[in-house]
């Protein structure tokens, strides 16, 4: 618990804000979008961790409620591929769809979706991290 | 409406969608007896949460505003409800409180998402909610 409660799910954390941050700068400067493909590694990363950790606290005798924390664990791991969501509006993506309200980003736009979208997931990461700490009793 | 606006606003009712489809399931499945109304609420508007984010990827203009005005509505009447006769909610929906348990953003968003398709159906009269782009 100690290693969950003072490294991870601090980790987890500061991540999370990274990617809310590096995806409001993306949105206005495009330029950062390099750095937020970067920092959403990290969260993936940390995401996995995380998850690993929580499993090993479960399967130790953690007293949480399971259900909650798988659920809220799951929810953590469905979110993360929101982030590249914008990928869907790529020409190619869009071709192969016959569906002709599908919407078609240029490379900036692109950009500009995957820095609103980290903001979002970011936010949503880390309130799942924290609900599950606080299930945990790490928090 | 521009497509960023839209994938933005897909990606935030998907988010929207989950929790409160997560919440909801939980809630319904182990203690229904409980708090039916509240419960039932909160999956009512998990399906609304997901039924305007397909509504919404998938060009259903008509849909997604109809969606979110009833979204809208919910919050305002449920949120306005638990203050006025908080003996209806034994416990607290995705709405209580006009949504303050996830920040206020289900009273925030169908007001932008709402403002964002009607100022794009303003600019192109069609049924469709963005045209491709390229």
């Amino acid at each position: 618990m100690g290693i969950y409660s003072a490294g991870i799910y601090p980790a987890v954390l500061v991540v999370s804000a990274l990617v809310v941050v590096l995806g409001g700068v993306t949105m206005a400067w495009i330029r950062a979008h390099r750095v937020l493909e970067w920092a959403v590694t990290a969260l993936w990363s940390a995401t996995g961790v995380q998850a690993i950790a929580v499993v090993v606290l479960l399967l130790s005798g953690n007293d949480a409620g399971l259900v909650l924390t798988i659920g809220y664990l799951l929810a953590t791991i469905v979110i993360l591929p929101l982030m590249g969501i914008g990928r869907l509006g790529a020409p190619d993506a869009a071709a192969a769809d016959p569906d002709p309200n599908r919407p078609v980003l240029q490379p900036d736009q692109i950009a500009r979706v995957d820095g609103g979208a980290a903001v979002i997931v970011g936010i949503a990461a880390a309130v799942l991290a924290w609900r599950i700490a606080v299930i945990l009793g790490a928090a | 409406m521009n497509a960023i606006g839209r994938i933005l606003l897909i990606a935030a009712y998907a988010v929207l969608g989950l929790a409160a489809t997560g919440r909801s399931v939980v809630q319904i499945t182990t203690k229904l007896a409980d708090a039916p109304l509240p419960y039932l609420v909160s999956g009512a508007s998990a399906l609304l949460y997901v039924l305007i984010a397909v509504a919404l990827w998938r060009g259903w203009r008509r849909v997604a505003i109809v969606g979110t005005a009833v979204e809208l509505v919910g919050v305002l009447v449920v949120g306005t409800l638990g203050y006025a006769a908080p003996e209806l909610w034994p416990d607290e929906t995705v709405w209580t409180g006009y949504g303050s348990a996830y920040g206020w953003v289900p009273l925030a968003l169908p007001v932008i998402a709402l403002v964002v398709l009607l100022r794009g159906g303003r600019r192109a009269p069609d049924d469709a909610v963005s045209a491709p782009t390229a």
